[in-house]
């Protein structure tokens, strides 16, 4: 017999009184609106910027990648060059070799929503193309509309796209890298992105 | 306690500092996860959803296992199944070899650290790097972790800086935490750009949609997971949660209780191998069936690896991890100890508690982990011969009412002597760095005369 049958069959054999699935979890009510998504994402140690108005968007991007980049690569996805128009930025070579982007100064991706519970901004896998790319820059940058902020976990699990886990992966990334494994010292930019800037896109 | 535990905790007291350094810093977790659970209204009801939610997958862990290995192997994951730690890295090894990989850079897991993964692949010529910095530590220091999330929190940032002196190119002297992060950095970097494949463990599993959950605030595991051709998840079976609305609860329960954070900075959901490269998932055994038959103590496999009964547990917070002498220390890893645990000196660690019930207090799954505790000692725990003895005496003695006031009358004579510093005290260990509490001087019997006397009711 294989180990597979023999796991299920000691499983099958100790199955007890069989619980009950619990009743849907029904989160208490909180504020989804940009200033208290703001807020927990400066606890996380990264940077809210905005809201923004979309034509104020670009100016506002590139500000911050010329600080960020001291001349170093920046490239902006797709989706993200439709927001951004032209700048100091290039198009991400989608189909690159992952570890050519090891030189990467600052990626500038669109998120599909905020949790305004935690800071965090839900990244698809067809937009963080190559998946390396928002882990191996060295700055990140995510757009984020406004309108696409939602309350909790809960929802931002509810609210995933319907074939948005058909794509090898789906990340929520709230703030940049960090560790606090030497004296629990808090150190940002452990292995990933040094500092992450979102910006709120309004309207 | 234990012999191990006695001997571990004597070669970190002497070090006061160090003690204070270690107790401080695991503390520190306790208190951030208490505020992170007061800010958050949801955070009771989450824990008892947790551990209702838990019971239920258990109850039904069968068909949520195939249900995983039927939707993860439609998105093109391979899944295998190991029995126990040998054949997990017979797995892992073979899956390797095959490939010709060898370089691996493998993200933390503490089931690969119960298995003996590393030194498994080690010895068959495969280089494996722990990537979480914590992790790389340990490693680069050849000692096991001493906590589930902060493997290298028993080492001072001067440690640190000598091993890194040493290992890495860093200055002697160097005892900064950022500028030792930054030359860990730089190392890492450097495996993670040469790895033939990456090996993970994963937080969660989502039977309904075949999606590996893995999270962690370094990022380490992403970067693997998005560099090589070759991934290879290691997962223990109660990892497994019925679908997406119950992975919420989880994820909002586990960063807060670890860390306080209300979320770690990655949380990947991860279905499929990416193109061009392979997904293969092992889900492991080794001994979690033989819990799951056990009525009592099945729940302790609803435990999410946070930490937080370690925070707070005056054993470890003292004695530090490498105490327990088994890959999961803590009172949860005392509640594991006797049905994975290997060597008779793991399955006496549930003797290694003082039943306080503070782990039970923090527990985001609602494990009753002290009474777990109570219950293995009524069990086939492996006692010692003195220990055996020692409590036929004490259950006589109690039986007894004059034996105990015999036994109060010796132990008045014996306990000023035993509290003072002198060559030779057999106390000597325990004195190093406690004192005995005050003795009262009397019998609660003679002070009861003597206020009756007084004409004090």
């Amino acid at each position: 017999m294989s180990a597979r049958e023999q796991i299920l069959g000691r499983i099958r054999a100790a199955a007890g009184h069989a619980a009950l699935a619990p009743p849907r979890f029904i989160p208490g009510a909180r504020r989804t609106d940009f200033a208290a998504f703001a807020q927990m994402l400066v606890a996380a140690g990264g940077e809210p910027h905005g809201p923004v108005t979309a034509a104020g968007l670009a100016g506002r991007v590139a500000e911050r990648c010329r600080a960020w980049s001291a001349g170093g690569r920046v490239l902006a996805s797709d989706a993200a060059l439709v927001r951004l128009g032209g700048g100091p930025w290039q198009p991400v070579p989608v189909d690159a070799d992952p570890h050519a982007l090891a030189d990467v100064s600052v990626a500038i991706l669109c998120g599909a929503f905020g949790v305004a519970e935690n800071g965090a901004v839900g990244l698809d896998g067809r937009e963080a193309l190559p998946r390396a790319l928002p882990v191996l820059c060295e700055r990140l940058i995510l757009l984020l509309d406004t309108s696409r902020l939602v309350s909790d976990m809960h929802a931002a699990l509810a609210a995933l796209p319907p074939d948005a886990l058909a794509h090898h992966h789906f990340t929520f990334v709230a703030g940049p890298s960090k560790t606090a494994d030497i004296e629990g010292v808090l150190v940002l930019g452990a292995h990933g992105p040094r500092a992450l800037a979102v910006f709120g896109i309004e309207g | 306690m234990t012999a191990a535990l006695d001997r571990a905790a004597t070669e970190l007291l002497p070090a006061g500092p160090r003690l204070v350094a270690h107790d401080a810093a695991v503390f520190a977790l306790r208190e951030k996860r208490d505020a992170a659970g007061s800010a958050e209204p949801d955070f009771e009801r989450l824990r008892e959803y947790a551990r209702a939610a838990k019971a239920h997958t258990l109850d039904h862990l069968d068909l949520y296992l195939e249900r995983f290995e039927a939707r993860a192997t439609a998105a093109g994951a391979i899944v295998h199944w190991a029995e126990d730690a040998p054949a997990l890295n017979r797995i892992v090894h073979a899956l390797l070899a095959e490939r010709g990989a060898r370089q691996v850079v493998k993200s933390k897991s503490m089931l690969t650290e119960e298995c003996g993964l590393n030194p498994y692949l080690e010895s068959r010529g495969i280089e494996v790097v722990d990537t979480d910095l914590g992790e790389r530590i340990v490693q680069l220091g050849h000692e096991p972790p001493s906590h589930i999330i902060m493997p290298a929190i028993h080492r001072t940032r001067e440690d640190i800086g000598a091993l890194f002196a040493r290992e890495l190119d860093v200055p002697a002297g160097e005892t900064d935490p950022a500028r030792l992060t930054e030359a860990a950095r730089r190392h890492l970097r450097g495996h993670f750009l040469g790895a033939d494949a990456a090996i993970t463990g994963a937080n969660f599993a989502v039977a309904e949609t075949g999606t590996l959950v893995v999270v962690t605030n370094e990022g380490n595991a992403d970067l693997g997971m998005s560099l090589p051709k070759l991934h290879i998840a290691c997962l223990g079976l109660e990892k497994l949660v019925p679908g997406l609305a119950d992975l919420a609860v989880f994820l909002r329960l586990l960063a807060r209780s670890a860390t306080g954070q209300p979320i770690s900075v990655y949380t990947s959901l991860v279905t499929g191998p990416r193109p061009d490269s392979e997904l293969h998932i092992v889900l492991v055994d080794n001994g979690r069936t033989r819990l799951l038959a056990d009525e009592h103590h099945k729940r302790a496999l609803g435990c999410i690896r946070c930490g937080a009964c370690l925070n707070t547990c005056p054993v470890y917070r003292r004695a530090g991890g490498h105490a327990y002498g088994f890959a999961i220390p803590g009172p949860i890893g005392a509640v594991l100890a006797p049905a994975l645990g290997r060597t008779a000196e793991q399955r006496r660690l549930p003797l290694a508690s003082t039943l306080c019930g503070s782990c039970t207090a923090v527990c985001p799954v609602k494990i009753d982990l002290h009474e777990q505790l109570i219950a293995w000692r009524a069990t086939d725990v492996p006692r010692g011969a003195r220990e055996r003895w020692l409590a036929r005496l004490a259950a006589r003695v109690l039986a007894s009412p004059a034996l105990y006031q015999l036994a109060g009358r010796a132990a008045r004579v014996v306990w000023p002597v035993l509290s003072r510093r002198w060559p030779g005290n057999p106390a000597a260990a325990w004195l190093a760095a406690r004192a005995l509490p005050e003795h009262p001087g009397a019998s609660f019997r003679a002070r009861w005369r003597a206020r009756r006397r007084e004409g004090v009711q």
